[in-house]
């Protein structure tokens, strides 16, 4: 599951896009792991989460309630600055609560955060970008958005319709990436960066 | 996925979501090709249709491969996995699947958004199979090779078309450049893409052994990614 991985974008927008998810290890350390992992979703709602998730409910951030009660084995948050990540790492580290933690997001910056955190990497995940035939692939402004649902439920075709919509006037920017975020089966998508994303579409 | 003709009022609102494209207009009723569909669901799930016209039957066998691997809500049988693929590097401080001096690789195909069939995948999990890496036990795609020294995927299923399916294999990293290379050549011949990844424990030093490596033979890589922050317990000796 590389569901966060292959984000694209130039530095100035991934700075703003940040995804931690905590997943229990299965045969390891599933004793509790629902328990631990609502406690995870809470602290991130604490920090300004943009978005949580889990696969079995999806993202709602307009029902976190609702998305903790029914988590499972993985639980996400999307950040959409350093500050708010280094708050949830410190938290996490502090709780201790033995599950894995992953955060996506760019390399250097991250490493600031944990730093600032008190941890350190353990494993590294590198996009080596797409290979094949590449000619197929819609344009690069319509990937930056896709890319954010990393098990590609979010059509192209709907994100061309909504910058087309903006574009006439009938929804915003936000109200936009509000109706592309339920698509995403994980709650990683993140509407903020989606909406400057769209806004700068409709713009051209 | 089928619309009910009956049920169909043709407003076109379902058109856009399929992220296959699959959903088009004929005699003034949307219809799926059946082909390129994928059964992932997202139509369905969105609540788009405002007269419910979508029907969803689960399908026999080989179809059924296009739902357990397009929808990630889907839980795969053998893996207990939601989604493509494993926990890769997601809980690597607790597994110990990735040591020091090896490589995890995983090749993603069809994504992003463009779908594929497995007669793709095959061809390249075999092009690896010879270049002896050791595919993954868990992975979705490995349950469906005949036999993984050959890396040959059952022929019964070849022509299903799925949103995404991931090879994941691991390698040591004196074979990475070999294995870069093979790949490179082999994505020529193929009718879809895939997103590479390659996943790498850090030194003591925090250092990434195959970031130096990549940056060494001019292999480009992203510059965000995922990091394993190795907060979970019981902690493997990796």
């Amino acid at each position: 599951m590389t569901h966060t991985l292959h984000r694209r974008g130039n530095a100035e927008s991934l700075s703003e896009d940040y995804v931690i998810l905590m997943i229990q290890a299965i045969g390891h350390n599933e004793e509790g792991h629902r328990e631990k992992v609502k406690q995870f979703l809470r602290i991130a709602l604490r920090h300004n989460a943009i978005n949580i998730g889990s696969v079995s409910m999806g993202g709602m951030i307009d029902k976190a309630e609702e998305v903790i009660a029914n988590v499972d084995k993985i639980g996400h948050a999307v950040f959409g600055n350093q500050e708010d990540v280094t708050a949830v790492l410190k938290e996490l580290k502090e709780a201790d609560l033995g599950l894995s933690v992953v955060v996506s997001g760019i390399y250097e910056k991250v490493d600031e955060c944990l730093e600032k955190a008190g941890l350190k990497h353990h494993t590294g995940n590198f996009s080596l970008g797409v290979w094949g035939k590449t000619e197929k692939l819609p344009e690069e402004e319509v990937l930056e958005i896709t890319t954010m649902c990393g098990h590609a439920l979010i059509a192209p075709n709907l994100v061309k319709e909504m910058a087309k919509e903006i574009k006439a006037g009938t929804k915003t920017p936000e109200n936009a990436a509000k109706l592309l975020a339920p698509q995403c089966a994980c709650g990683v998508f993140n509407t903020s960066r989606a909406a400057k994303l769209l806004k700068a579409m409709a713009d051209k | 996925m089928k619309i009910d003709p009956e049920l169909c009022i043709a407003c076109e609102a379902c058109l856009p979501y399929c992220p296959m494209a699959a959903i088009s207009m004929k005699d003034d009723i949307a219809t799926i090709d059946e082909d390129e569909c994928v059964d992932c669901n997202v139509c369905l799930k969105s609540g788009v249709c405002p007269v419910d016209a979508f029907v969803f039957e689960p399908a026999p066998w080989p179809r059924s491969l296009r739902t357990t691997f397009s929808d990630p809500r889907t839980e795969h049988k053998e893996t207990k996995i939601a989604g493509r693929g494993t926990e890769e590097m997601k809980t690597n401080e607790v597994t110990g699947r990735f040591h020091r001096g090896w490589v995890g690789m995983g090749c993603e195909f069809g994504r992003p958004g463009i779908g594929t069939r497995f007669r793709d995948v095959d061809k390249v999990a075999q092009v690896l199979a010879k270049h002896g890496v050791e595919f993954e036990a868990k992975n979705p795609v490995t349950f469906l090779m005949e036999d993984t020294k050959t890396g040959k995927i059952r022929e019964d299923v070849l022509n299903e078309k799925v949103l995404s399916g991931i090879i994941e294999c691991i390698y040591p990293i004196e074979k990475f450049e070999e294995i870069m290379n093979a790949l490179k050549e082999v994505s020529k011949e193929i009718d879809t893409v895939f997103s590479c990844e390659v996943i790498n424990r850090a030194d003591p030093d925090g250092s990434y052994p195959l970031r130096k490596l990549m940056d060494k033979l001019g292999i480009s890589y992203r510059i965000n990614g995922k990091q394993n922050v190795g907060l979970g317990k019981p902690a493997a000796d990796v």
